[in-house]
């Protein structure tokens, strides 16, 4: 057996396993924010089942993969998606669920609701629409997937390579910061 | 249909027992009394309405801000479960030093709605218990449903937007231009 795991090629085959079995076990964490998790419990139910397409929900943080915001953000809500976001394992990738997500919404004027989510957590799929459908919400799963399978979804590695930059936005709208330091 | 016996009732025994303590009193339609009175007589009309007259449910305590006026006005709406009739109870508050009664001792879920006034109208209620925050968290400007907080202010200030969306048209106005069709004079203050 004379075989060298770290030359370019095996390396590759590697990556390319590792995503293969990435993409195919999505774990959802189950945390609503806004009026949009009324559309997670039939994209999960029989009638669309997301399951066909190796999409479950995790019940904590720890064990989840993806990060869905499903709809609107208001600060207090962002405090508690940052610390929910901190603590899920690598990889870890985060779709931004609504029109609200992507620049307000109809909330575009709300003193307490967030307008732009990627300022604050790296966002690697945008589903727009008030409300997305399921087929649109699985539409977005299946891009997620594509981007897995590339390589190309990202987004925590950004968030670790910037998180100066996004400490300084996440810390304009939350005054009183009391959050711990995760040590990835 | 509408005699309103019960309403008249009301309106008759709360004018008796309180005299000049009420300021007002009518029935404004069918199921719907409405008392005006001031700070200092409020706990007593609301006790009395409770204890005498069977109004035993507080359904809500809302604030209307007459900026104009240089007033809150504060709206108790009781109900009464075996007549089912509404009675709005109207109490002014000065607008600059924003004080009223605490009632939690005879209806507890007042807590809340209390708390809730203290946040987004700024309005004090004397020996009132509670953390100061209800629904905000770290708020350090005006009560933001006070008329003069200015919220597309607030928010030019504190957020961006992506760019694209200052392009949003008003829906009717470009409906109009591509038609052709004229916007009727009462209708423009609807559009944007």
């Amino acid at each position: 057996m004379n075989y060298v795991l770290n030359d370019r090629e095996s390396s590759k085959i590697v990556e390319f396993i590792k995503n293969f079995a990435r993409k195919n076990s999505l774990w959802v964490l189950a945390y609503g924010t806004g009026c949009g998790a009324i559309e997670i419990p039939p994209t999960m139910t029989s009638r669309y089942d997301a399951e066909r397409f190796s999409v479950r929900g995790a019940a904590t943080p720890r064990q989840a993969d993806v990060l869905l915001i499903t709809g609107y953000l208001s600060v207090k809500t962002l405090k508690r998606v940052i610390r929910s976001y901190e603590q899920m394992q690598d990889p870890k990738y985060v779709i931004g669920f609504g029109s609200c997500t992507i620049n307000g919404g109809m909330y575009w004027d709300s003193y307490n609701t967030i307008k732009q989510l990627d300022l604050y957590l790296p966002v690697d799929v945008y589903i727009n629409g008030c409300m997305p459908r399921p087929e649109a919400v699985l539409a977005g799963f299946a891009k997620l997937q594509e981007l897995i399978g590339k390589g190309e979804a990202n987004g925590w590695k950004h968030y670790k390579e910037n998180l100066e930059w996004y400490r300084q936005n996440q810390q304009k709208l939350i005054k009183n910061w009391k959050m711990p330091d995760y040590n990835w | 249909m509408a005699d309103l016996i019960y309403e008249n009732t009301v309106v008759n025994v709360v004018k008796e027992h309180f005299k000049d303590d009420i300021i007002d009193a009518k029935v404004r339609r069918q199921r719907r009394v409405e008392l005006r009175t001031n700070t200092n007589n409020i706990e007593s009309v609301l006790l009395f309405l409770k204890e005498k007259m069977g109004f035993l449910h507080l359904s809500h305590i809302s604030c209307v801000d007459w900026i104009e006026e240089n007033r809150f006005e504060l709206v108790y709406i009781l109900w009464h479960p075996q007549e089912k009739v509404n009675v709005l109870i109207k109490v002014d508050v000065d607008r600059l030093n924003p004080v009223a009664p605490n009632i939690d001792y005879i209806w507890p879920q007042a807590n809340t709605y209390e708390r809730e006034l203290r946040e987004m109208f700024g309005i004090q209620f004397e020996g009132l218990v509670g953390r100061h925050e209800l629904i905000l968290e770290d708020w350090d400007d005006l009560p933001p449903m006070r008329r003069d907080f200015d919220t597309l202010q607030y928010v030019m200030q504190n957020y961006t937007f992506r760019s694209g969306r200052e392009d949003a048209q008003d829906v009717r106005e470009t409906i109009a231009k591509r038609t052709g069709e004229e916007i009727p004079e009462f209708a423009k203050k609807y559009s944007r």
